[in-house]
């Protein structure tokens, strides 16, 4: 269970990013942030691993508040998966989701590369668990596909068996098929191992089939907190508006998903 | 001229004529550009003075026309006749007498050597009539085909190992060295600024200079050697090392500080499968290079071929000189060749 309190972020430049967000998202939910670049949803994820600091209000994980002194317990419930996927990918598959358990390997045997068992077990069922074969553990992560990618981050992420997942657009640099398989791995995760997913996206589409619930955030406060067949052109009116509009007004005529359409694919070329 | 072209070749109908006339294209170059120039010319003409190089010129002009028979003389052909002429032909066998040799055991002889009777012809000077007189006597020495050739190549053996020595050691060195001296690894600012002030050190001193002080602590032989060059060379990767980390793709490094992971382990998992190419291909430039500088090392007593070439040199015994720097040639040569498909291989 992950909860945010009136939470407020704003970086030493006066540039504010949260505007009191209060959200408490449930034990075994897929729960997807909605908002364009900028909103703040990346900060939102950021505050639960401790990446960033609150500057007032506060988050809690699991009942303990995210604080320097509770950092490391709280690390360890929660994981992440990355946009970029942040895998090295001049290692094998199995280094990559052994490292998901790192902080459990004392250091020797780390900069040796010398795994214990249980880990090398655990590394086994959760590439598994993700779909890939056993002929794809020694294989460099650099030769597989991008939606085989993202599952080696999905399975470094349940290594250590994380109350929290935080994915921050992990579909970004996928196609359409893979970013289906993606989701429906995180999606189950969710309900089968009970764990907390809290996942930015952009794309509507998925987050309507996938998730359990959808939140809105637009400059920094959450503007809807919805489950995805209550999602219309009206809440996303709520958050897509002004985007790259220098006037700030709503274009009426077209459907608000066109004109995100549009403006992206603007924004693209 | 260029922008002209550009306009007859686009001119579309969609595309104003008027719009295009008011657009301006710089010459890519100007008075400013000219200035340099002139400026770098002035100073090079000052400095060429001071260094020679119309000297250098003048020489060589007249060793172009005593090639093609202008002239009768040139210093540099002759400077170059002679130096060619000395070293010719390169020194191959070795003589040694044999009541040089301690213990000689005429069973056990060198590889591929035989006792041979040499006839010595000495003048002395009779010191009550100051006449000179001419005697003939025989020693016995060994004499050896290649003798010469394996003792230039034993020397060469220890060159090499001398440079893999201090490479080892430099590489070892310079580990910690670079995780003090990058910046995002640093524990704190101390710590980075001496790190970093040791690596410049370590780098400003040249081998030279510093095996000479070493050979005084070390007394002469490849020990000062080894640690001149492994002080040197990983001043060098210290600094290359730490830029890497440095600029290492950031991205996998907060998956792992995410996680939890301390510093050491996201060095290890995070920054060293990405910057492992690189610095392999360092390791193998340190280590051609130090083959290199150990051959030149060894002129202040520091062991190797140097130790070798240096006293050969001062002797003007110029056969044996020459068989050492074909000797260097190859092994650098040879080095190169060996480094190249270690390294494709790598990367």
């Amino acid at each position: 269970m992950i909860s945010f309190d009136n939470v407020q972020k704003s970086y030493p430049n006066g540039a504010a990013v949260l505007d009191g967000v209060s959200l408490t998202v449930p034990k075994g939910q897929f729960c997807v942030l909605l908002g364009h670049s900028g909103a703040g949803k990346s900060t939102i994820l950021r505050l639960v691993n401790g990446l960033v600091e609150p500057t007032a209000g506060c988050v809690s994980v699991d009942g303990s508040k995210v604080t320097s002194k509770t950092l490391q317990a709280v690390r360890r419930k929660v994981a992440t998966i990355h946009q970029e996927l942040n895998l090295s990918n001049r290692s094998s598959v199995a280094t990559n989701v052994m490292t998901g358990a790192l902080v459990d390997v004392s250091l020797i045997r780390a900069l040796v590369g010398w795994f214990p068992v249980p880990i090398r077990q655990k590394c086994c069922e959760v590439v598994s668990l993700v779909g890939l074969n056993a002929e794809h553990l020694n294989r460099r992560v650099s030769t597989l596909s991008g939606g085989q990618q993202q599952r080696v981050g999905i399975a470094r992420s349940l290594m250590l068996d994380p109350m929290v997942i935080l994915a921050d657009e992990p579909i970004a640099s996928l196609d359409p098929s893979a970013s289906r398989d993606v989701l429906s791995h995180l999606r189950s995760i969710a309900h089968r191992n009970g764990c907390t997913v809290l996942c930015c996206l952009h794309q509507v589409e998925m987050a309507k089939e996938f998730a359990d619930r959808i939140v809105g955030i637009e400059g920094g406060k959450v503007v809807f907190d919805l489950v995805p067949d209550q999602i219309d052109d009206q809440a996303l009116k709520l958050i897509y508006k002004n985007y790259d509009d220098p006037n700030g007004q709503v274009v009426v005529r077209e459907s608000a998903i066109e004109h995100v359409a549009k403006t992206l694919h603007g924004h693209a070329a | 001229m260029t922008l002209h072209n550009t306009q007859n070749f686009g001119n579309q109908q969609t595309v104003p004529n008027d719009s295009n006339h008011s657009w301006h294209l710089p010459p890519p170059y100007g008075a400013k550009t000219v200035l340099v120039i002139i400026v770098a010319a002035a100073l090079l003409l000052i400095s060429g003075k001071k260094t020679e190089i119309d000297k250098m010129f003048l020489l060589l002009g007249e060793a172009a026309g005593n090639v093609v028979g202008l002239n009768d003389s040139s210093q540099v052909i002759d400077g170059g006749k002679k130096v060619v002429n000395s070293m010719l032909p390169i020194q191959i066998f070795e003589v040694t007498e044999i009541s040089r040799i301690e213990n000689f055991d005429p069973d056990d002889l060198p590889m591929f050597s035989r006792i041979d009777n040499e006839e010595v012809t000495k003048t002395v000077v009779d010191p009550t009539t100051l006449e000179l007189s001419t005697t003939t006597t025989t020693r016995s020495v060994v004499y050896s085909p290649v003798g010469y050739l394996l003792h230039v190549s034993k020397k060469m053996l220890e060159t090499i190992e001398i440079a893999i020595w201090a490479t080892l050691f430099s590489i070892i060195l310079s580990i910690p060295l670079a995780y003090y001296s990058s910046a995002n690894y640093t524990p704190n600012k101390v710590a980075y600024t001496l790190a970093r002030g040791v690596v410049s050190l370590l780098r400003a001193i040249p081998e030279l200079i510093s095996a000479m002080f070493l050979v005084l602590a070390f007394g002469f032989g490849p020990i000062a050697g080894i640690l001149a060059l492994a002080f040197h060379s990983a001043g060098f990767l210290g600094k290359f090392y730490a830029e890497d980390i440095e600029n290492a793709n950031k991205g996998p490094q907060e998956a792992l500080r995410a996680i939890g992971a301390s510093k050491a382990k996201i060095l290890r998992y995070s920054v060293l499968p990405q910057v492992l190419p690189q610095y392999v291909a360092y390791n193998m430039y340190i280590l051609d290079r130090n083959v290199r500088m150990a051959t030149v090392i060894g002129i202040v007593g520091a062991g190797g071929i140097g130790q070798e070439l240096k006293g050969r040199y001062d002797m003007f015994e110029y056969g044996h000189v020459a068989t050492i720097l074909v000797m260097i040639f190859l092994t650098v040569f040879t080095l190169d060749q060996i480094a190249g498909k270690i390294r494709s291989k790598l990367i």
